[in-house]
């Protein structure tokens, strides 16, 4: 049976998180994670919900001891939860806060400090499946990705090959991205476990808190973000300290903004394509190149007329979610997504699960989800149009809440008496986009 | 509708303006939750009222700020965070 090693070489007395209290050092965090492992549940996975970045690497790594799986929640609306309670009725709830998922046992952790002995790195099998990431598919039920020890592992150490991480002083990972989100997973926990990175346990959301984390954090910082917290930081125009680099991932930055990002924090900015289904695929700097470049020992191949992706470490081909362009070995260039995809601030959907769950609603007879062209906020939002004769608008959207990511909330949601729904029952995106604007011209004149 | 101050029309105007909400700003109810349940918004909304709120009234948020859910927590609530911390 192959193993790798649960944590990749470092110093023991080496930083493994900075957090609002002390650092812990990775002699300490082992610690934890030895006491925790054996304190946990005999199940076979944890629905893992906890919200604290180092509370997270604690329970994770815990759970892989243990040989348990973790499922990253895709989003915490109460009915998804349910969902993935009832699909795995043998796996627990995973905590460090008040939550709780109907139908699944919990399991609390109470963060404790443990003496740090010369303690034994833990081998974990590199098929263990390690982490179960979901993605929406059409018909409102998750589709699970499995992440085996080993693909994260290599990939982790990858990605930290490409961007030279693996030499001393280690870099210091602050994060505005959750860790439940693949990309988040891959670069502030993996790569602080396999890699000697450490990271920064909290995650700062406005300009100012990202300021202020990497301030906390010795230097060499990274700052691993979306677009969207980068074009907040570029508008506010914070006074940030020295950053080795930025890494910028979940929708394509533009490279304007990538400019004016190296020029005024006097960093580089590199981009990080990848998707749920294969992990982090490819990287670019964007000020200098569009192409991307694929991290080592992935290949883009042809097969049946679709672009696919081609790694030792995954069980299969996986076909781009993307549009592409071949450029030779390992490069290409992307085009976006499929229009029926949905990209709010990072959080990724389809438009057909969204309609999906709204058909679901009680008293809903029919329903659609509108991508509107983008205006002047930082990220355009949906709308819907809903047939349901007997309920009222905070009704519908109360029932919404409990189904679906907040992102995707209609902004607004327009009660219509019918869709204008073609002879073969379809609704093209011109005819939606003409019923937004009547919609909208209506809900002005009536104030 | 309950009384209204200038400076809550004034930011009930940003809200409405900034996350491009398509309703009245008047309609905005001072005390009702601005999160969530009421006007339903989330963490994106937040940073976007983050940027709004730091070029109109040179006040920058801050999430350790011990008393950020309760400025978060209505129109009035937020107000009167901005009353107190802006400069200018």
């Amino acid at each position: 049976m192959n193993t790798l090693p649960l944590l990749g070489p470092a110093d023991p007395d080496a930083v493994m998180a900075y957090t609002e209290g002390e650092p812990y050092t990775r002699a300490q965090f082992l610690a934890q994670v030895i006491a925790l492992a054996n304190e946990l549940p005999d199940r076979p996975a944890a629905l893992n919900l906890v919200r604290d970045r180092y509370h997270f690497l604690v329970t994770f790594a815990a759970a892989l001891l243990r040989g348990q799986t973790t499922f990253l929640p895709p989003t915490r609306a109460p009915t998804a939860l349910a969902g993935l309670a009832q699909r795995y009725p043998a796996s627990y709830c995973l905590t460090d806060g008040p939550e709780t998922v109907e139908g699944l046992a919990a399991f609390h952790y109470l963060p404790a400090d443990r003496p740090s002995q010369d303690l034994r790195i833990p081998e974990i099998p590199s098929e263990q499946t390690a982490a179960v990431v979901f993605t929406s598919g059409t018909s409102g039920v998750p589709k699970a990705n499995q992440k085996t020890w080993g693909a994260l592992s290599t990939v982790a150490r990858r990605t930290a090959a490409r961007f030279g991480l693996t030499d001393p002083p280690a870099v210091t990972v602050v994060a505005t991205v959750p860790h439940h989100h693949m990309f988040g997973l891959e670069t502030s926990i993996m790569l602080p476990l396999q890699c000697g990175l450490a990271c920064y346990a909290c995650k700062p959301l406005f300009p100012e808190d990202i300021r202020l984390a990497l301030q906390r954090v010795p230097a060499p910082r990274a700052l691993v973000t979306t677009p969207l917290h980068l074009r907040a930081c570029l508008m506010e125009r914070p006074t940030l300290p020295a950053l080795a680099f930025i890494l910028c991932a979940t929708a394509p930055l533009a490279r304007a903004w990538a400019l004016e990002a190296e020029a005024m924090f006097d960093t580089r900015v590199h981009e990080i394509y990848g998707c749920a289904e294969a992990g982090s695929v490819a990287t670019r700097r964007t000020v200098a190149d569009p192409t991307w470049q694929t991290l080592d020992g992935i290949r883009v191949c042809r097969d049946a007329d679709q672009d696919q992706l081609e790694a030792s470490y995954l069980p299969r081909r996986v076909p781009f979610p993307d549009r592409i362009t071949p450029l030779g070995v390992g490069r290409f260039l992307l085009h976006g997504r499929p229009a029926e995809e949905v990209n709010i601030g990072g959080r990724r959907t389809t438009l057909a699960d969204l309609d999906h769950q709204l058909n679901a609603i009680d008293g809903v007879c029919d329903a659609a989800f509108f991508l509107p062209p983008d205006g002047q906020a930082l990220v355009t939002r949906l709308v819907a149009f809903v047939v349901a004769p007997d309920k009222g608008r905070e009704e519908i959207m109360a029932d919404l809440r409990k189904r679906i990511d907040p992102a995707f909330l209609p902004r607004p949601l327009y009660l219509v008496e019918a869709l204008p729904r073609n002879e073969t029952g379809k609704l093209p995106r011109e005819v939606l986009s003409t019923l937004e604007q009547t919609c909208r011209r209506r809900s002005i004149d009536g104030g | 509708m309950a009384d209204v101050t200038p400076l809550e029309s004034e930011v009930a105007g940003l809200i409405v303006e900034t996350l491009d909400l398509k309703i009245e700003p008047a309609h905005i109810e001072p005390e009702a939750p601005l999160f969530g349940a009421g006007l339903g918004l989330d963490s994106i909304d937040a940073l976007e009222m983050s940027l709004a709120i730091s070029r109109a009234y040179g006040y920058r948020l801050r999430s350790d700020d011990p008393q950020i859910t309760e400025t978060f927590s209505s129109l009035r609530a937020l107000c009167s965070a901005i009353a107190r911390c802006r400069t200018k």
